[in-house]
């Protein structure tokens, strides 16, 4: 596996060439505003059509970033039902430097449902919870 | 005054590492124990947070990156829930022995019972972290903790044999005969991981970016950093100086913070143990603050959610419930009738787990010019940074077996 001469040509993409596993996986997600999104918990790859044999001229692609429950199965091991994966889509992905920047706002995207839920539910209920510190 | 404030975020961050209420209890028992035998530990443990703490502010500061963000993209998610759970549990144990802490100063003063003050302490932290502004916590409780500089004022009144004094130094390792090498390497792996103890770094590097430290701001940065750090240490020998003088040579064993106070009631009479009280309660409530907002750092920063007192309560809303949480849960720990001293021995073990894992990644980012640009490590710090990470992992592997032989340095 070590013999780099094996390996299939990069495809002819426009853009940068990067590790998906040293530069997406666990980089924080930030908004246009520098709002925290979440953390790159996983990435959900296209699956080719013969997993034995991968065609070289059609590498699978990063379609959506995880994250949520399935950081338990990433660390722990086991499988999670795709009803319980949170994704950002690749489509809303803007930059990626030493963190993720994605095109919409946070509280636009299903990966901040549990930070929504808690302020609407328990923080904003607090009384002082709505306002700047003094 | 401005130029006290402007080093207030270092001078918060040491307190928790050097004169929070165990090590207020442990430099103590130190003192009383082993004179001043230990303190070239502190002078190393003083060395090594202040190179790395000026690490992850200088990483802060030029990439916006704070400290357990960065742990996780080095470590990986399974290295970094090690380190994180390790570290919050050091942080919850350490909010939970502060919280007493502040408990048992407030007897000092007023007599009622602990237990009625706990609910009380743990309020006021949690009112202070939901509505006071960070310059304004920080400011204040960094302030009213300069009241310990009662204990470096006192070796000069307490008229000691300076010559004695300045054996014990030179003297290594312990003097006394009835102590064992074990527990004197005990006390010195404690005091090393007390000084080194992770959340200082995830508290300077959080509040570096609170304060929205910029890489023009790197001055400053190192102004806190070598002040506070070296006062908090200052301030934890003269209290084991206190000891060594005071409480060492009558036999004296130091079980509470009320034997810690000892020295200055001797030397300075009430006023003086009003301004040692007024430290105790200011050091106690500064490093209850510290934890507090690192429980809820480490834990952000690990999942990616928006984080800091900067923002509003509602906009940091998983940020706040967890610190509501660890409170609510330290609290509940208290009131079980533990002694908040001895929670904080129980941490040691934690630390062994947490100290490699919070440093190397450090390390490794403030030599990646992606996050640093030309501000990386120089050699001199690499270097410097390898025999620390050396030293930590030593004390580390040392620690738990060192605890078990000495029945926790007993």
């Amino acid at each position: 596996m070590n013999d780099r001469t094996n390996l299939p040509m990069p495809p002819a993409v426009a853009g940068r060439v990067m590790d998906a596993g040293l530069e997406l996986l666990d980089r924080q997600v930030l908004d246009p505003e520098g709002v925290p999104v979440t953390t790159v918990d996983e990435l959900e790859l296209t699956t080719p059509d013969d997993l034995a044999h991968l065609d070289p001229e059609k590498p699978p692609v990063v379609q959506a970033l995880l994250t949520g429950p399935i950081l338990m199965t990433r660390i722990f091991g086991g499988r999670l039902p795709d009803s319980r994966f949170v994704r950002i889509p690749w489509k809303v992905v803007a930059d990626v430097e030493t963190v993720v920047k994605v095109g919409v706002a946070a509280d636009s995207l299903d990966a901040s449902w549990t930070e929504r839920w808690v302020r609407d539910h328990v923080i904003a209920r607090i009384p002082g919870g709505r306002h700047d510190p003094e | 005054m401005k130029g006290l404030f402007a080093v207030a975020l270092g001078v918060l961050t040491a307190i928790g590492g050097f004169v929070d209420i165990g090590d207020l209890v442990t430099s103590s028992v130190v003192g009383s124990r082993f004179g001043l035998t230990l303190a070239w530990v502190v002078v190393v443990g003083t060395i090594g947070i202040c190179l790395f703490a000026q690490m992850s502010g200088r990483v802060a500061a030029v990439s916006g990156r704070a400290t357990f963000e960065i742990i996780r993209e080095r470590l990986g998610a399974r290295l970094a829930v090690a380190n994180l759970s390790a570290s919050f549990l050091i942080n919850l144990l350490t909010l939970t022995a502060e919280i007493g802490g502040i408990a048992l100063a407030m007897q000092l003063a007023s007599s009622i019972e602990p237990a009625l003050w706990f609910p009380v302490a743990a309020f006021a932290v949690w009112i202070v972290v939901w509505r006071v502004k960070f310059s304004i916590m920080e400011n204040v409780t960094g302030l009213l903790g300069l009241a310990l500089v009662v204990f470096a004022v006192a070796i000069f009144f307490l008229h000691p044999d300076w010559s004695a004094l300045g054996s014990q130094l030179l003297q290594q390792p312990s003097p006394h005969t009835d102590e064992t090498p074990a527990s004197y390497w005990y006390y010195a792996v404690a005091l090393f991981g007390a000084a080194m103890t992770p959340y200082e770094v995830f508290f300077f590097s959080s509040g570096a970016i609170e304060e929205k430290w910029k890489a023009k701001d790197l001055a400053q940065s190192r102004v806190n950093v070598l002040v506070g750090f070296p006062l908090g240490a200052v301030l934890s020998l003269s209290i084991a100086a206190c000891a060594a003088i005071v409480l060492l040579p009558k036999g004296i064993a130091v079980t509470s913070l009320f034997e810690t106070a000892l020295p200055i009631a001797q030397a300075f009479g009430k006023i003086g143990l009003i301004v040692a009280i007024l430290g105790f309660v200011a050091a106690t409530f500064g490093a209850s603050l510290e934890v507090t907002l690192s429980s809820g750092y480490t834990l952000a920063q690990f999942f990616g959610w928006p984080w800091g007192k900067f923002r509003r309560p509602a906009s940091a809303s998983r940020f706040h419930a967890a610190m509501i949480l660890s409170l609510v849960v330290g609290l509940g720990i208290l009131l079980t009738g533990v002694d908040p001293v001895q929670v904080t021995e129980i941490s040691v073990v934690f630390s062994a787990i947490a100290l490699p894992l919070t440093y190397l990644p450090i390390l490794i980012i403030a030599n990646d010019p992606k996050y640093m640009g030309d501000r990386v490590n120089g050699r001199v710090t690499n270097a410097v940074g390898l025999i620390f990470l050396a030293i930590i992992l030593v004390a580390s592997i040392a620690a738990i077996p060192l605890m078990i032989v000495t029945g926790a340095g007993a």
